[in-house]
């Protein structure tokens, strides 16, 4: 047995217990990340007074907070899409955080651009996330749906995991809510914080 | 006599087959081996390059921090490669090696599945692995590559349905589906691989033949180059 044999085996030994705990590990911190919430909306049960959003009175209303850049929100940006397929008579706002003092264009990026291509939605630069207190909202992603009176009938996110698109009970809920006419709904909503109260 | 010497070629034209197969195997076990270890730290490379396109930073406000992403591509992804690249290395060619190269690049798949945000596409590369695990031309290491595509949904599954089917309540024997999906490659991988197997040994028993043939006119050649020398000697 030449001297290097043992450094050798040592060596497998330590990678195959670095391999093994590298699954598990990562599994762990994966699942802990994707499914931890952000922080939730802490809302009035009406559309708010102090808002600037132009608020079509006598339509069903959507409002979403998105962080520009939380590569998570494109696939809020995604569910809504789909969302706005299957309720035609709902008008959506995405309002789209920037601090006043970063350059103008900072904003620019895929979450901007999604937003920008779905159809009927106004998309409203909110300046220091002024909008997003108003409305109560810390989490990218949150969703806030109004009906036509202006009475808050969904609050939450659209996505069943951080960055993950599909079918979610958050979107089911809206689209059989705007739809029907009937109940309410709540769901968690996974996003980067656009306030730091959004940290958890 | 001639049965004899017939049954005695026989035997040891087999025996030389299977010998050159085993050779031909061995080599080839090393080769693919290796292209692995280059293909695992090729995508692990992927992978942090991935992370830092679809979602570099984390984000409160206007404050960013790296990406939960980027720490998993870094970190997972080396102790994912670690082991198979050291297997390839210090232990090429051994049973072992492929079978934790077949697991590591199904768990490389899952990773990069997770790191695209659960990407449809990205669920190509399993059956892309399972294609370039063929070239081992052992079937049993698809079965351990598959087992672990089918453990890893069953798991998910079970704890984290939305990670892998998009919704909450998904039915318990959803995995099954996908691992279906999986076994209909395998089908054909496997019955390449066992063809692939018969060509080896075929072409080790033709090249056992050649050998044998060429060493007995080598002997017949000395015998009568002996014969001439002798009655070159008697005239």
């Amino acid at each position: 047995m030449t001297p290097r044999v043992p450094l050798i085996r040592a060596t497998i030994v330590v990678a195959a217990l670095v391999w093994t705990a590298t699954i598990g590990a990562a599994f762990s911190a994966i699942r802990r990340f994707e499914t931890t919430p952000g922080a939730a909306a802490k809302t009035g049960p009406s559309w708010p007074d102090a808002s600037t959003v132009p608020r079509q009175r006598g339509e069903w209303s959507l409002v979403m907070l998105v962080h520009p850049h939380c590569s998570c929100s494109r696939a809020s940006v995604q569910e809504l899409e789909a969302i706005l397929e299957k309720s035609p008579s709902v008008q959506p706002y995405v309002l789209v955080y920037r601090p006043a003092d970063f350059q103008a264009g900072w904003e620019r990026g895929a979450v901007l651009d999604a937003a920008s291509r779905l159809r009927r939605a106004k998309v409203i630069i909110d300046e220091n996330g002024r909008e997003a207190k108003r409305f109560g909202g810390f989490t990218s992603g949150q969703t806030l749906l109004y009906d036509r009176q202006g009475r808050l009938r969904f609050a939450g996110g659209i996505t069943s995991l951080r960055g993950h698109s599909g079918i979610n009970s958050g979107r089911v809920d809206v689209i059989r809510i705007a739809s029907s006419g009937i109940g309410t709904g709540e769901h968690p909503v996974f996003g980067c914080a656009i306030d730091k109260k959004g940290t958890k | 006599m001639s049965d004899s010497i017939s049954l005695g070629v026989d035997s040891n034209t087999a025996a030389r087959a299977s010998e050159l197969q085993k050779e031909q195997l061995s080599a080839r076990y090393r080769k693919v081996d290796r292209m692995f270890a280059v293909l695992l730290v090729v995508q692990y490379l992927a992978g942090i390059v991935a992370a830092l396109i679809v979602s570099p930073y984390a984000w409160a406000g206007k404050e960013r921090v790296l990406h939960m992403h980027v720490w998993v591509a870094i970190l997972a992804g080396a102790g994912i490669a670690l082991l198979p690249v050291i297997l390839a290395i210090f232990r090429p060619g051994t049973v072992l090696t492929r079978h934790v190269i077949a697991a590591s690049q199904m768990l490389s798949s899952a990773l990069l599945i997770h790191l695209s945000g659960g990407r449809i596409e990205t669920h190509f590369h399993v059956f892309g692995s399972l294609a370039f695990l063929a070239f081992y031309l052992d079937w049993k290491v698809i079965m351990t590559a598959t087992v672990v595509v089918a453990a890893d949904h069953f798991a998910r599954g079970i704890f984290w349905p939305e990670s892998v089917y998009g919704v909450a309540n998904a039915e318990w024997w959803r995995f099954l589906e996908h691992a279906a999906w999986v076994v209909f490659e395998d089908i054909f991988l496997i019955w390449s691989c066992i063809l692939g197997n018969r060509e080896l040994a075929g072409a080790a028993a033709r090249q056992a033949e050649v050998e044998y043939l060429s060493e007995q006119e080598q002997l017949k050649s000395a015998a009568l180059e002996m014969a001439l020398a002798e009655m070159q000697a008697t005239a």
